[in-house]
């Protein structure tokens, strides 16, 4: 038993690889068609990656409250659940139950689809997450070009939300949002290549194992410093959410959004947070790698450390005009992050 | 300029200078096809370059609405209120608030306060009231069937 | 897409029922062609931004700003009307209501009026608590401006540390006077109740700590990147420009205009105590930022002046049971945490005023926004507005 558990938190790798040999052994003999069992298991990572998504919402959404309060010198939730863990199950439920408003003028079929469009490109991006040893649905070849790609597919979403309210406000919030989307794209990029450089694949499970025992921060701490930045314009928070903001003139794509639309996109961002701090970790911080602790904790500290450096820095900051925004990412983060890419081009061949 | 030169230059332009109980400021009365020519005087050439407000008192007594004009100095901190006096109906009186830019709402105020027509003003629309009210709220003989009138304080 | 003019809306009925002069004339409003990038933006008058009730509709091509028309009005009560009939100690609670972050500055501007034309003298003590409360007061309306400035600028915790350190202020103003905002603690002659005992041990408290709060506060907001690079160079107002829309206070100073009532047209103890008036370089949104943090600064060090130099004596002078002052005429004013209130107040030798003017600092201030704005960018919109620092009710009173 205790091989068992060892095995399962510490060779996961293993033991899947082991089971999935061994089904597919059971199956042939049965003459049942394999592929089969392959969907089948790929549906078993789906769930298990909506399951932890509904799960990470409810923690981190209790987490950014809590550490905001602390921030400002208050608690925060305190009252519904030991320090307030049920509160998010709480406005779950009240958002759950509010009226449903779709503006008359809106164009009906995007506007619903909008918000699943946002919240598909972020579950997509749970395919080349490495949780652990093993722990990936499917470490893809090319997964650090597909987290790129899929990354920016949110825009659509956005934009779509932004088109399909009929309000001139949020057709601007929402063209605003995406032209921040995508300037902040070109810095993250750079950034990221540096990283396959050194690694020498774009395989996030390759990355992860060929970084140093601190990870890659040591050797990119610029590198690091820009993705932070470029990863929190992307998801549009801290002091880059003028898209979205409340006391600005233009209210944002969200305007017209209620109850579960709205809920399904405050979803969305929430887990875009996790993401964000997940794949910063795995490309700079080691990843699963760690001593003693299973690497699904390891993984889980770390991305959550860089969520909560998310978080500070929302909570300290103003937020930036629109100018700045665009001036800040082509003016000041593209040549910082190409000459990072040189620098490390360089040193790679010569070192 | 020191405030006894501005105080002596404002005796010698207005001849009828005088102090009313209890206020310091000296206080002058001009008609209201001078009003203009004696402010920009009194801009320019004795630097009271701060309108301080433009407001009226309803004198139903004399049957004439007295604007008051208060002026100030930031160079010699002298005060000077001006004051032109028109009849209750039909007032017209020429705008300053090309002379000083704060007039333009203080004389919008008045106007849709006591019925006093600023002629040449720019932007003449109501201010503060709404646009249903009739009459004009601060004369003595405003009445509204709204207004209630409280018990006399003991 | 329907293009949405929220002109439409706005069409006011012609009023022509007997004899209205030329002042109610409908204008029409700005129109904007339909060949250009014109369009109306309209704002207020309930918005998170605003400050208060008001409204503002913008003509914007594309993002830019190119006339900006204030309707205002929504919260007039005509208090000067009001007035009229109120006996002069009546008045004082209403003096309050009309700009309720400086409550003191009112009452006081207003009460010194009423002395002025009684010729009554009040006792020192008297004159030292009004500039202590004074001074509270205005390091109070600035924490709470700080604060909403902040919000409006996307920084959430300035408002929270802002409002820890003016609770500390509200409850010591709660403890001598009974309110926390609309305190109606002056009286003609002094005040209601004297200063607590425990009084100068909290403010003693509060001195020390607040020099350090000011400066994280500072470090948070004003001396933030961010902050500088939304509010440096922009909304510039010229100084002469400044004082031609009657602009007073920390937005004046901010224009290089050294003018402040305490000093210029000097009242109370103010002559004998030592402070500094922060004066802006460039009339920018940061200046008026900057004034208003060295203004509280200031504000301290009056403060501490007037603790120490404390004197014994009464807290209310013998003032008679009506008030009942002679026929003339004054105009109080003092500084305001806004800039200049005035109280013109001319008596008829009744128990009620005959006509009292209040001069307040926001009307005048609010009048230079569509100067100030005119060709900057609708985004420069929040964080113009919220550094004239306005209180709407004091606007239309």
């Amino acid at each position: 038993m205790g091989h068992f558990l060892y095995d399962l938190f510490y060779r996961t790798d293993v033991l899947l690889d082991a089971w999935r040999t061994a089904a597919h052994q059971s199956w042939a003999m049965r003459g049942w068609p394999v592929v089969i069992l392959d969907v089948l298991f790929q549906l078993g990572w789906a769930a298990a990656a909506a399951v932890f998504l509904a799960v990470n919402a409810l923690f981190i959404i209790w987490f950014e409250r809590k550490l905001a309060a602390r921030i400002q010198i208050r608690r925060g939730p305190n009252r519904v659940g030991p320090w307030g863990i049920l509160q998010t199950l709480a406005d779950t439920g009240k958002m759950l139950i509010k009226e449903d408003i779709i503006p008359d003028a809106a164009d009906r079929g995007v506007f619903k689809a909008a918000p699943l469009m946002v919240l598909a490109s972020t579950f997509l991006l749970f395919v080349v997450l490495p949780f652990g040893r093993g722990l990936v649905p499917a470490d893809l070849n090319v997964g650090l070009l597909y987290f790129l790609a899929i990354g920016g597919l949110s825009v659509i979403g956005i934009l779509a939300g932004g088109w399909a309210s009929n309000n001139k406000y949020s057709l601007m919030g929402g063209m605003r949002s995406a032209a921040q989307i995508v300037s902040y794209e070109v810095p993250a990029v750079l950034t990221v290549l540096s990283i396959a450089l050194l690694a020498g694949s774009l395989k996030l499970g390759d990355i992860v194992r060929a970084q140093p025992a601190f990870g890659y921060i040591l050797l990119q701490p610029v590198g690091f410093l820009l993705f932070l930045t470029a990863s929190n314009a992307e998801i549009n928070r801290g002091p880059f959410d003028l898209p979205e903001s409340d006391s600005e003139l233009v209210s944002g794509f969200v305007t017209e959004y209620s109850a579960m639309r709205f809920a399904i996109f405050f979803l969305a961002e929430y887990t875009n947070l996790f993401l964000a701090g997940a794949f910063a970790a795995t490309l700079f911080l080691g990843g699963w790698r760690g001593p003693l602790l299973p690497p699904v904790a390891w993984f889980l500290i770390k991305s959550y450390f860089v969520v909560f450096l998310l978080i500070w820095i929302r909570w300290t900051f103003p937020r930036l005009r629109v100018d700045h925004l665009m001036a800040f990412s082509w003016k000041v983060l593209l040549p910082l992050a190409l000459a990072n890419l040189f620098i490390t081009a360089v040193l790679v061949k010569v070192l | 300029m020191r405030a006894e030169e501005a105080l002596a230059a404002l005796r010698k332009r207005f001849p009828g200078v005088e102090t009313r109980p209890v206020d310091p400021a000296p206080g002058v009365t001009v008609p209201p096809q001078s009003l203009r020519e004696h402010l920009v005087f009194l801009r320019d050439e004795l630097a009271f370059d701060f309108l301080v407000f433009v407001t009226a008192l309803d004198r139903p007594s004399e049957g004439a609405l007295e604007l008051v004009y208060r002026l100030f100095s930031h160079e010699t901190r002298v005060s000077v209120v001006v004051r032109v006096r028109c009849p209750r109906d039909g007032a017209r009186v020429p705008t300053v608030s090309d002379i000083f830019r704060t007039a333009e709402w203080h004389e919008r105020e008045t106007a849709e306060l006591f019925g006093i027509v600023f002629t040449d003003h720019p932007d003449p629309r109501r201010l503060l009231l709404p646009d249903d009210l009739d009459g004009y709220p601060l004369r003595k003989d405003f009445t509204h069937p709204n207004l209630i009138r409280l018990p006399e304080a003991r | 897409m329907r293009n949405v003019t929220f002109g439409n809306r706005d069409k006011m009925p012609p009023t022509a029922r007997g004899t209205v002069p030329a002042a109610t004339v409908v204008q029409p409003l700005p129109s904007a062609s339909a060949t250009s990038d014109e369009f109306l933006l309209n704002i207020g008058p309930q918005h998170p931004a605003t400050h208060g009730v008001l409204r503002v509709v913008v003509t914007m091509d594309g993002e830019v700003v190119k006339d900006i028309v204030p309707h205002i009005g929504y919260v007039h009560r005509g208090l000067e009307k009001l007035f009229e009939n109120r006996t002069y100690e009546q008045i004082i609670p209403f003096t309050d209501r009309t700009d309720y972050l400086s409550a003191i500055a009112n009452n006081f501007a207003y009460v010194r009026g009423v002395e002025m034309l009684l010729g009554l003298e009040v006792p020192r003590k008297v004159e030292y608590m009004r500039v202590l409360m004074a001074e509270l007061n205005r390091i109070a309306s600035h924490l709470l401006w700080l604060a909403a400035y902040g919000l409006d600028m996307g920084a959430f915790t300035p408002f929270l540390y802002a409002f820890r350190d003016r609770e500390e202020i509200v409850a010591m103003i709660e403890e001598a006077s009974g309110g926390r905002l609309t305190t109606n603690y002056f009286r003609v002659g002094g005040f209601v109740h004297d200063l607590p005992k425990d009084f100068f041990a909290r403010l003693r408290k509060f001195l020390a700590r607040f020099g350090k709060a000011l400066n994280e506060l500072d470090t948070l907001l004003v001396e933030n990147a961010i902050f500088v690079a939304r509010t440096r160079g922009v909304g510039v107002i010229g100084k002469e420009r400044a004082v031609s829309y009657g602009m007073t206070g920390p937005c004046l100073r901010a224009s290089n205009a050294a003018f402040d009532v305490r000093r210029d047209m000097p009242y109370s103890i103010y002559p004998s105590l030592e402070f500094e008036i922060p004066v802006g370089r460039n009339g920018d949104t940061w200046d008026r930022s900057w004034v208003r943090i060295e203004e509280m600064r200031q504000s301290l060090a009056i403060l501490r002046q007037a603790m120490e130099g404390f004197p014994e004596g009464e807290h209310r002078a013998r003032a008679p049971r009506n008030i009942e002052p002679p026929a003339g005429e004054v105009y109080s004013a003092v500084e305001g945490p806004r800039g200049e209130i005035g109280f013109y107040i001319v008596s008829d030798g009744t128990r009620k005023p005959y006509r009292v003017k209040m001069r307040k600092p926001s009307f005048s201030n609010f009048s230079a926004l569509p100067e100030i704005l005119r060709g900057l960018k609708i985004a420069d919109l929040v964080a113009v507005m919220g550094s004239l620092d306005l209180v709407v009710p004091e606007i239309d009173r």
